[in-house]
């Protein structure tokens, strides 16, 4: 059946995106406007808006299954793509799409409760000999039974939420005594996150690197995969940059992963976009970790380097069409970096800002491309994530790339907010990074100051301080400013610059 | 040159502030210096009126401000742009961002620099050490009671924030004076968590 409208069950640039492809296959857009950003952008790049302002609802608008559902069929919307997050992978959301005939564009609600549940994924990747890592076979039943697993494995091991992702959910714990409160501490934050308290244990690879394979499957058991994203620069397991392909990988063993991750997507009658993510050890021995059954929020720079549209392989794969490519169609070209721009204060631990954006400046030009959600005036809510734009890079290689990147960060101008941006300046003047030698441990291990600290600039901010307190100074000592005459008060007016 | 004592930056107390009478034409005999102090107390001292050139690390360099009509200030330095920002002014203190990172500085005259140095050391070195919450969220967990002894790098207490559960630890060693915070708490970034009492 051919999709003609889409209900995006998302918001922000995720819901730009998706618009953006729905307009390209012709196919209606409907967006949800809620009270906590109802002057947001995305609400303008849709073709119809579901009002949910007046909604009072204990349920958070985009978690709200029901109201969406019934939204859904009350407007015939064929349709509905979860974007990311909130309900993106809820088996439950899936199986009331199925229920109420509604296409739900991602896999069938049984695998996502199958790959959502990290130690049922860990039997399919068994069963579809991909190696693992040495841990619990099924849950663990509490503190005491992790301490006993954990002491048979060797330390360091990590504690994971069986239902955990983002980071959210999981501890390492380095000796016994850890093992206990690190146990507490994950399983609490998994029971308020995700709702289930269940956890399970496994060996803790040191300083690996997080390479992910994206796939595509039809519904007729064709799976190809696209390659991969290098996703190793984290700050407490939340990605802060990826990119594409991965500095570590060769020809060989990206066959090798590649047909790993299609043989646990077939292992469970995948069908969709998804991603497996696996751990790769300083010997280059990888392992599963496991499969995100969504679109990801870096899938542009696959998209750049492989000239292919995720979304809309997702919609017409919901569509019931086969896939129009083999895995020899596919062709890695370049390289793509993604830079994660959020605001949050890199110099007070990455903690959120929250405030309006003033004004925002992007820089333009061929192989950059912007995917954001914001503009002059866009408000950071506590009530979202902390996402400002995602600035993906393209080069022929991946020194260009990184050049291209340095002189697109300059040009990207925010007032009104922290971001990370002097964060993504400090890893571009990194030599390992530069070099592509790094793991999930650079930013405790190699990056100690994660932000870009030049001396010129501090005295540069000195002397603004200076003089705006001098200015004010003049000011409340009735010394109207006169720029005609600025020369007799002070040369530091600023030059007004007219075009 | 007598005055220039008097003329103190920095001290809204005092009111009367020489800066302004100096930079007019009148008065172009009147140099004054003036010093921002960084938050790692380094000095950076000019001389005011302000001067198009400025010396800096033993040579003289011009310096140019501007402002782009789409709001943003910049400066020239060097033929190179920097983006200016103050995202936070109290009095003398300022929050200064240029290319995305921000410094602090409190802008001081000779005098008001010799009074603040002269006041921090007879503070002298507290003996309480206080924990402040890093970032905006809420209290999960307290693992600590007044009273008790802890040493450094032991958990106080759990703080949520964007829907992670951070530990905070303990950087002394010390006793338990105050804990300012309930569990299920809702704190603001720096308000006062734990109060610590060194041994």
């Amino acid at each position: 059946m051919k999709i003609k409208s889409i209900l995006i069950a998302n918001r922000g640039e995720i819901a730009i995106r998706i618009t953006r492809t729905a307009r390209k296959m012709n196919i209606q857009s409907y967006v949800i406007k809620t009270s906590k950003e109802p002057n947001a952008w995305y609400l303008d790049e849709a073709d119809h808006i579901i009002d949910f302002t007046e909604v009072t609802s204990e349920i958070a608008e985009f978690l709200d299954i029901e109201r969406i559902i019934a939204a859904t069929k009350e407007n015939k919307i064929d349709a509905i793509h979860p974007g990311y997050g909130f309900l993106a992978e809820n088996p439950h959301f899936a199986r009331r799409c199925e229920d109420e005939g509604i296409i739900f564009i991602g896999p069938s609600a049984d695998v996502i409760y199958r790959m959502g549940n990290k130690t049922v994924a860990k039997e399919i990747a068994k069963k579809s000999n991909v190696p693992l890592l040495q841990g619990s076979e099924g849950n663990l039943r509490d503190p005491e039974h992790a301490i006993e697993m954990a002491n048979r494995i060797g330390y360091p091991v990590i504690l994971k939420a069986a239902s955990g992702g983002g980071g959210r959910g999981m501890r390492v714990a380095t000796k016994e005594s850890e093992v206990e409160r690190m146990y507490n501490i994950a399983s609490n934050e998994a029971a308020k996150a995700f709702n289930d308290p269940d956890m399970f244990i496994e060996k803790y690879v040191q300083e690996p690197r997080h390479v992910e394979f994206q796939i595509l499957a039809d519904q007729h058991g064709n799976v190809v995969h696209l390659g991969e994203r290098e996703c190793s620069v984290q700050r407490k397991h939340q990605k802060l940059l990826e990119e594409s392909p991965s500095p570590a990988l060769d020809a060989a063993l990206r066959e090798k992963m590649g047909q790993a991750a299609i043989d646990i997507s077939k292992g469970c009658a995948y069908y969709s976009a998804g991603t497996v993510e696996f751990l790769l050890d300083a010997n280059k021995d990888f392992s599963f970790m496991e499969m995100n059954t969504r679109i990801q929020v870096e899938h542009p720079v696959t998209e750049m380097v492989t000239g292919i549209d995720l979304v809309e392989q997702m919609i017409l794969i919901a569509q019931g069409e086969k896939l129009r490519f083999k895995q020899k169609d596919i062709k890695l070209k370049g390289h793509a970096i993604e830079w994660r721009i959020n605001a949050e204060d890199v110099q007070s631990g990455f903690s959120p800002s929250l405030g309006t954006i003033e004004k925002i400046s992007w820089p333009e030009g061929k192989n950059i491309r912007i995917d954001t959600g914001v503009r002059d005036g866009s408000v950071i809510t506590p009530y979202f994530d902390s996402m400002i734009a995602k600035l993906i890079i393209y080069g022929d290689t991946r020194e260009k790339a990184m050049q291209l990147s340095s002189q697109a960060i300059k040009k990207f101008w925010i007032k009104g907010t922290k971001t990370t941006l002097s964060f993504c300046r400090a890893v571009l003047q990194n030599k390992n990074f530069r070099k592509g030698e790094f793991n999930t441990s650079f930013l405790t291990n190699e990056l100690k100051i994660h932000y870009h600290n030049a001396p010129d600039e501090e005295m540069l901010a000195a002397f603004f301080a200076v003089y705006d307190y001098v200015r004010d100074v003049e000011n409340a000592e009735g010394k109207k400013l006169n720029v005609e005459k600025s020369k007799n008060i002070t040369p530091w007016l600023l030059n007004k610059r007219l075009r | 040159m007598a005055e220039k004592g008097k003329g103190t930056i920095g001290n809204g107390k005092q009111g009367k502030n020489e800066l302004g009478k100096s930079t007019g034409r009148s008065n172009k005999g009147s140099r004054q210096k003036v010093i921002a102090l960084s938050s790692s107390k380094k000095q950076f001292e000019f001389t005011n009126p302000l001067e198009k050139e400025i010396k800096y690390k033993g040579e003289k360099v011009k310096l140019k401000l501007y402002e782009d009509p789409n709001g943003f200030s910049y400066i020239v330095w060097k033929n190179r742009k920097y983006m200016l920002d103050i995202i936070e002014k109290n009095q003398n203190k300022y929050t200064v961002m240029v290319n995305g990172v921000w410094h602090t500085f409190t802008v001081e005259s000779p005098f008001s620099l010799k009074r603040k140095k002269y006041l921090e050391k007879q503070e002298g070195t507290s003996s309480t050490e206080l924990v402040s919450a890093p970032m905006p969220g809420k209290i999960i967990d307290i693992m600590v009671e007044e009273g008790a002894e802890i040493n450094s790098g032991e958990p106080l207490l759990i703080l949520e924030a964007m829907k992670m559960q951070n530990e905070i630890n303990c950087h002394i060693n010390g006793i338990i004076k105050k804990i300012s915070v309930k569990k299920n708490e809702s704190v603001m970034k720096d308000d006062l968590l734990v109060e610590i009492e060194k041994r």
